[in-house]
């Protein structure tokens, strides 16, 4: 059955992939902003609009893309998932490491501040994860998670003196 | 996969590079090009365009952005990078070489070796 509008040939393509809400949007966009122009096209050359529409659907290929694009994306996904995940885990270890005594206490934690490791690793959980994140909910999650460790590091430590 | 489709899809990154080496442009306008500029050769699914797009975007061949037109209507127009061109240049190289050397091949005289 032709589809009657644009946003039906949209959820023929939609139906192919299962990507995460932000690249769907932006793919769909930009498939429905090309759609557009290839009606708007045929509509100027004569073609009434359902015929424009089916033109434009057949020239497309709905369904082919939908199952390519879905390939080419979704990979990227899991990756971020799975870097979003373990940099924090791999961050808050090395911190550990580098702050606490192998007894648990951080009785000496002072003496980390003068070491240029410890503000390296610091300074690399709280910003690469903003800056380096295509996605930016994994972004702010690892950022989120590492700014509210290190206010409650402060506090604690305040708390204390 | 037939032979003209196996050379398309081979040379499809090639020619996007190429295209958008002179400047920005987006998916449906490179769509029109590509017809126009090889008299219908290189027709394919317009929509088969983008998974190459993007892909070429994920590897920092291409940089892409959102651009508003006069008509109300919002247009992603993508742009080659430094890599891009780089990759464009080794890839022209390349192509130059295989079509060289193929036609070398295919023109010489039955029974004679081709030199070089």
């Amino acid at each position: 059955m032709p589809p009657t509008d644009i946003e039906q040939v949209l959820v023929s393509v939609r139906a192919q992939m299962d990507l995460d809400r932000e690249t769907e949007h932006e793919v769909l966009e930009e498939i429905r902003s090309h759609l557009e122009e290839v009606v708007a096209e045929a509509q100027a050359q004569g073609a009434d609009e359902a015929e424009a529409l089916v033109q434009a659907a057949a020239r497309f290929g709905v369904e082919e893309v939908g199952t390519t694009l879905q390939e080419v994306h979704a990979g990227w996904g899991t990756a971020d998932a799975v870097i979003a995940a373990g940099l924090p885990v791999i961050c808050a270890l090395v911190l550990r490491w580098l702050v606490f005594a192998p007894d648990g206490t951080a009785l000496g934690w002072p003496q980390v501040l003068v070491r240029p490791a410890f503000w390296t690793i610091a300074l690399a959980a709280l910003l690469v994860p903003l800056l380096k994140f295509e996605r930016w909910r994994y972004a702010l999650v690892s950022w989120g998670f590492f700014w509210i460790i290190t206010v409650i590091f402060a506090l604690g430590e305040a708390a204390r003196w | 996969m037939s032979l003209q489709n196996q050379i398309r899809k081979g040379s499809t990154e090639t020619l996007i590079l190429s295209l958008l080496a002179e400047e920005p442009m987006y998916g449906y306008q490179i769509s029109q090009e590509l017809h126009q500029r090889s008299g219908g050769y290189f027709e394919m699914k317009e929509g088969l365009l983008y998974p190459t797009l993007h892909r070429m975007a994920q590897e920092e061949l291409l940089a892409s952005e959102w651009r508003e037109t006069g008509t109300a209507r919002r247009r992603k127009y993508y742009a080659i990078t430094d890599k891009g061109r780089r990759a464009l240049s080794e890839q022209t190289t390349e192509w130059r070489t295989f079509i060289q050397k193929l036609m070398r091949l295919l023109d010489a005289p039955e029974g004679a070796t081709p030199a070089g």
